[in-house]
């Protein structure tokens, strides 16, 4: 059974928490006086990231935990503030004293400790990773985010869908169209209607254009993180490219509030060229970044993800297509009808995840052919009703996984789980027996987002 | 490798669109004589994430793809606040961002500037002040010039960059 996501929330009397599987749900009652449950970290060790989430949320507390630090919550965050509590009203918090946090640490003789972040060299997101180092062999990593909490879950409470809609659409700008998606199913359901087939096929290829824009970009950075510029500049070129096609088809280089229940024209007959040449330049790109050794002996064997540790820890997307697990949440009849395949790799290192990457890229352009075409379809949406709705959508990352409550037509909880929160507490497993200077380029062959994580 | 020397003769250099082409050489050109006056060649930019959806960091990226090519002007982006002139911040400084963005620019010796990138840093974005968000920036930091846009393309954040520097004196 696989482990998806545990999360908590308020009731009138009670704590509930749910923990969600791919074939069951289980849901359970605590008092609010003396909120204990047990862990199920020593089942699924991926789910201790969400318990201690829980207990800085909420107060709740895990009995038998391996892990009990705070999570969200850091050095400064005042001690004893629950902010997901309905009591809890606070607009602004003063950073009380500096409580230091224990970093996981491995002591001997000659071992020593290299910290990196939040801030790094290059344009990335803020996180933090703690090596334990013997000389340039890393002994142990400790993935430690939540940097960029900006309480996104506090701050959609008690608005209406629509209202929510701006701010869902900028959690992971990377990944801004999969959340939309995840959106407009949780509105369909919360609405009882039906998507009509012509609008699934534009948003469905709004989804893969996404995808292949951070595909390509990978394409590029990876191979520069192993020295190779002329690949970045190479699939950078085709990355901006992609990105204007985006621009030109929402209005949005990134799509935001692309995901609006019409459908708009498109120029076909251009878009259909594009694909041809972008077809072309990839297939070219492969060619050639195939034929080069010196890469290739950096990317295989490096960071390796084996098949019972990407099982054990329930990870997703690209990162579990590349260790052998054929989980994608496109395999379903809509997508397979228009020539979806899925991508699988199975030696679980940065070579693979290269690789599944390529795949998928080429496997995009040929779903994108079939999706498009002419049509001015709208949908009018009817007024919401009230309930539980969970949706689930592949993003070019993985698996994500969004649950909205609606109470009276507003939301009463949200909660999202990016694919992120799930593989970044797999990322330590693929340092062993690598040097720290590699951790970058087995760090951006994962690619996962630090906003997503962090909400 | 052969093929790849054979592709790159015989498709030359890729430009631009007509329009955007003539745009960008303008804006390029500038650029790159007031920082060779003013920079002595080079204006070094630390950019520090408080807090951001990631697709403002995804534009400044962009910065140096060949299409804008910003390096070729003489505008880095570094990898250390020390060797930097300019801070340029997007997100919406976080409580657990803000005191790890105070550290950065007290790093960065002076004279130096903050540039804030997005609609997020100046609370214009649609999210609103809750117990996580320190921003507006402007309450935590002296502000020099503001780059509109969720995210700005990378045009304007070039556009900014050269009113800045135009200013500078
Ligand atoms: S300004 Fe807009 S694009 Fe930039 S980080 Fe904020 S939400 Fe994202």
């Amino acid at each position: 059974m696989r482990f998806i996501a545990r999360y908590a929330k308020e009731l009138e009397e009670n704590f509930e928490v749910i923990t969600l599987y791919d074939e069951r749900i289980d849901k359970e009652l605590l008092s609010k006086e003396k909120p204990i449950t047990q862990t199920l970290s020593r089942k699924y060790p991926v789910a201790i990231w969400f318990e201690r989430k829980m207990h800085d949320d909420f107060g709740i507390v895990f009995h038998d935990a391996f892990d009990t630090r705070p999570l969200v919550h850091q050095e400064r965050f005042p001690q004893g503030l629950h902010p997901l509590l309905r009591a809890f009203n606070q607009v602004h918090l003063d950073a009380s004293k500096y409580l230091p946090y224990k970093y996981e640490a491995i002591d001997g003789d000659g071992v020593f400790q290299v910290a990196v972040g939040p801030i790094h060299a290059g344009i990335i997101e803020p996180g933090h990773f703690q090596f334990s180092q013997a000389g340039e062999a890393i002994l142990h990593l400790e993935v430690r985010h939540f940097y960029k909490n900006r309480g996104i879950e506090k701050m959609l409470e008690g608005k209406t869908l629509q209202e929510a809609k701006p701010i869902i659409e900028r959690i992971s700008g990377n990944e801004t169209l999969a959340y939309q998606i995840c959106y407009r199913d949780i509105y369909l359901q919360a609405s009882q209607q039906e998507l009509p087939l012509a609008i699934a096929k534009r948003n469905a290829l709004l989804l893969e254009l996404e995808r292949i824009i951070h595909h390509l970009t990978d394409l590029g950075f990876i191979p520069n993180d192993a020295g190779f510029g002329a690949a970045l500049t190479f699939a950078s070129r085709l990355a901006e490219d992609a990105r204007r096609k985006l621009q030109e088809l929402t209005g949005h280089r990134f799509g935001f509030g692309a995901i609006d229940f019409k459908n708009h024209s498109i120029d076909t007959l251009s878009f259909k060229a594009w694909l041809h040449a972008l077809q072309k330049d990839v297939l070219y790109f492969q060619e050639w970044i195939t034929d080069i050794p010196s890469l290739w002996d950096r990317f295989d064997t490096t960071g390796i993800l084996s098949f019972d540790e990407a099982i054990k820890y329930n990870v997703l997307g690209v990162v579990a297509r590349a260790s052998g697990i054929s989980q994608d949440r496109r395999l379903n009849k809509f997508y397979i009808e228009h020539g979806f395949k899925m991508a699988s790799e199975t030696s679980g290192d940065v070579a693979a995840r290269f690789k599944v990457r390529l795949q998928e890229i080429i496997n995009s352009i040929e779903m994108m052919h079939n999706f498009l075409q002419e049509d001015t379809t709208s949908l009018s949406l009817e007024s919401v009703k009230d309930g539980e709705y969970m949706s689930f959508v592949e993003s070019s990352i993985g698996e994500l996984f969004m649950t909205i409550d609606i109470k009276e037509g507003v939301i009463e909880r949200f909660y999202v789980r990016d694919p992120s929160f799930i593989n970044w507490q797999a990322l330590h497993l693929m340092m062993q027996g690598n040097i720290i200077a590699d951790f970058p380029l087995i760090n951006k062959s994962c690619d996962l987002s630090y906003a997503g994580n962090d909400l | 490798m052969i093929k790849f020397w054979n592709k790159r003769v015989q498709e030359g250099i890729v430009t631009e669109s007509k329009e955007l082409e003539s745009e960008l050489t303008v804006i390029k050109k500038e650029i790159q004589e007031r920082v060779t006056k003013k920079f002595a060649g080079s204006l070094a930019i630390r950019m520090v994430d408080s807090g951001s959806c990631n697709a403002c960091e995804a534009e400044c990226n962009a910065l140096s793809n060949p299409y804008y090519d910003l390096e070729r002007l003489g505008i880095y982006f570094v990898a250390s606040p020390r060797h930097a002139d300019v801070m340029l911040l997007s997100g919406l400084l976080t409580f657990n961002m803000t005191p790890h963005a105070k550290d950065a620019y007290a790093q960065i010796p002076a004279p130096k500037w903050i540039i804030t990138l997005g609609d997020c840093p100046v609370m214009q974005a649609p999210f609103e002040k809750n117990y996580a968000i320190n921003a507006p920036v402007g309450e935590h930091f002296h502000v020099t010039h503001h780059i509109a846009g969720c995210p700005p393309n990378p045009l304007e954040i070039m556009q900014v960059f050269l009113e800045f520097i135009r200013k500078i004196s």
